[in-house]
């Protein structure tokens, strides 16, 4: 009994994998096959191309779509990190007056549905002239959520230290950045990753606010090339490869952090 | 005399510090939070179509949702996928959940932890256009394998009976590694303690997993479960990609029909009043949880 309950669970484990990975197989193995048979699966090794790479790589106007994913997502990781520690600092460690008041209003913030609210975003950001631009794609891109987690990781920091350099006449901005922020390189590491995943799969927000073909980015462009190459599978393949491969590498090299920084925040990454 | 007054402003300066720091995210929230509600209020009264100027209509919007067919089909859309996306995740993260913590340490489970979070990181898009090409491409062993079960791919996405249940079980399939770690933490904090003095009483593993696992995840569970419902409200990204809120609107979620609203017929004032409606709604679901919690919290 024991041993058929056994392999059971050895076969549903198997079928997760399966289920969860093939279709990435079928994404990477489409894009190395030449597009002439891209509709019957025989495969052989020798048939591999890296032509639908080359094509891509050629088109400048999808470099340009990597580069403007890039570069918000970096943008957006630098932006979450600063405020963040700022705000995450102020709300641990200072007195200030209205200190709890602030702090639950940006509390507040995240439990505000984020699709629900996405027309409205759209106009704030019309009526200030930025759909189209780098700011509409960058701005939004902080959340609460990181303000939260540096906060709590400062709260364990023991106050002692951050009284003796106060003492010795450090300045708080000093004190932070020279202090505090080495101690909580983990949690400062959390909140970047999950800023940079969140900025590059990002999907509907980018799509609302570029009408501009050179404004889009990877997501974006991904599913409009489906229309436009719509017979070539291979290629939007090697599309959809480019736009996977980023978050995936930072998954495989950190994958511990992953599973913590969503314990830890029980909220949708 | 200069001294003072340096002081004074050295005094000032410290006092303004902590808004200065708490400055930056406060200014982004509330622009992109806060002034997106007031708009949202204020827009919701008015006929509005991103172009003109908007006029001056009262309730009127708020009054047409009633009569909207369109909107109701929205809603019945939505919640369908949300009774089809919840139990499924509640109930498969469980067990999964359960299965990889007992597996843990062999190399079949650490394999399965990492492979199932594979679509939780991957975009919305990819995961869309991969699928699409899947279900709709005439691989030979693709069609192959779905004929094995009955199945014509081809037709998953392009019929109105079933497109609705595929891209549900999309949405299941891309979030469900999620859903497992933040139940997959809840198990392994569970002390050994209650498994040993189990064991030692002679109970089986179906025993352990209703009477000692299943109680002591309550809290982890009604977390997944609302999460989960406030997520599956708001589909938008999986739906757009794989349909386009079609075959004939059969898989038109409110937000979708929210994009429809507002960037295909220029009714943005009405999708104003219909997502502030929304948004109560999700709102309020998320305060039941919070009240639900508490009690849990408390019964503990």
């Amino acid at each position: 009994m024991k041993r058929i309950w056994n392999s059971i669970e050895t076969i549903i484990l198997l079928l997760i994998i399966l289920i969860c990975v093939l279709p990435f197989l079928y994404m990477f193995f489409m894009s190395f096959k030449s597009t002439l048979n891209a509709y019957d699966l025989h495969f052989s090794l020798g048939e591999m191309t890296l032509e639908h790479y080359r094509t891509i790589f050629g088109k400048p106007e999808i470099i340009r779509y990597f580069f403007n994913s890039l570069f918000v997502s970096v943008c957006g990781v630098l932006l979450t990190l600063v405020t963040s520690s700022l705000a995450g600092y102020a709300f641990a460690r200072l007195r200030f007056k209205g200190n709890d008041f602030f702090f639950l209003l940006v509390t507040l913030t995240m439990f505000v549905p984020g699709e629900a609210i996405l027309i409205q975003m759209y106009t704030v950001v019309r009526g200030m002239d930025m759909i189209n631009t780098f700011w509409a794609l960058i701005l939004p891109l902080p959340s609460a959520l990181g303000v939260f987690i540096v906060r709590q990781a400062i709260l364990a920091v023991p106050m002692e230290i951050i009284e003796s350099a106060r003492i010795d006449g450090a300045r708080e901005l000093s004190i932070l950045v020279k202090m505090i922020l080495p101690l909580i390189k983990s949690a400062l590491l959390t909140v970047g990753i999950f800023a940079f995943i969140g900025a590059w799969n990002s999907f509907t927000w980018p799509l609302i606010v570029t009408t501009k073909d050179e404004m889009r980015t990877l997501p974006v462009a991904l599913t409009t090339l489906k229309t436009q190459y719509d017979t070539d599978v291979g290629l939007v393949m090697a599309c959809a490869v480019l736009t996977f491969l980023p978050p995936f590498i930072v998954y495989l090299l950190m994958q511990s952090r992953f599973e913590e920084g969503i314990a830890q925040s029980g909220l949708k990454g | 005399m200069r001294a003072m007054k340096n002081q004074t402003i050295q005094k000032m300066g410290r006092k303004a510090t902590p808004y200065a720091y708490i400055f930056p995210i406060i200014a982004i929230l509330f622009v992109f939070v806060g002034i997106s509600l007031i708009l949202g209020i204020r827009y919701s009264f008015t006929r509005y179509n991103l172009i003109t100027a908007p006029e001056w209509e009262g309730l009127y919007n708020y009054k047409k949702m009633l009569g909207d067919k369109k909107l109701h089909q929205a809603l019945i859309t939505t919640l369908t996928m949300a009774v089809i996306i919840v139990p499924c995740q509640i109930v498969l993260s469980t067990c999964f959940a359960t299965l990889i913590a007992k597996k843990r340490h062999t190399i079949l489970g650490k394999i399965a932890k990492g492979a199932i979070f594979i679509p939780v990181l991957s975009s919305n898009a990819v995961v869309g256009t991969v699928w699409k090409a899947i279900l709709n491409g005439n691989n030979s062993i693709v069609n192959g394998i779905f004929h094995v079960f009955g199945i014509e791919p081809n037709l998953l996405l392009g019929s109105s009976k079933t497109a609705l249940a595929t891209v549900a079980c999309i949405v299941i399939w891309k979030s469900m590694g999620y859903y497992m770690i933040l139940t997959l933490s809840a198990v392994l904090s569970i002390s050994d303690h209650y498994y040993e003095a189990a064991k030692m009483d002679g109970a089986n593993d179906f025993l352990i997993f209703t009477k000692i696992t299943l109680p002591l995840l309550k809290p982890a569970i009604i977390l997944n479960l609302f999460l989960s419902i406030a997520s599956s409200m708001q589909i938008f990204d999986l739906v757009y990609t794989l349909t386009g809120g079609g075959p004939s609107m059969s898989t038109t979620t409110i937000v979708m029909y929210l994009y429809d609203l507002t960037f295909k017929n220029g009714k943005a004032g009405y999708a104003m009043a219909v997502s502030n409606v929304f948004f109560l709604l999700v709102i309020g679901i998320m305060l039941l949880q919070r009240g639900l919690m508490k009690k849990e919290v408390s019964e503990l």
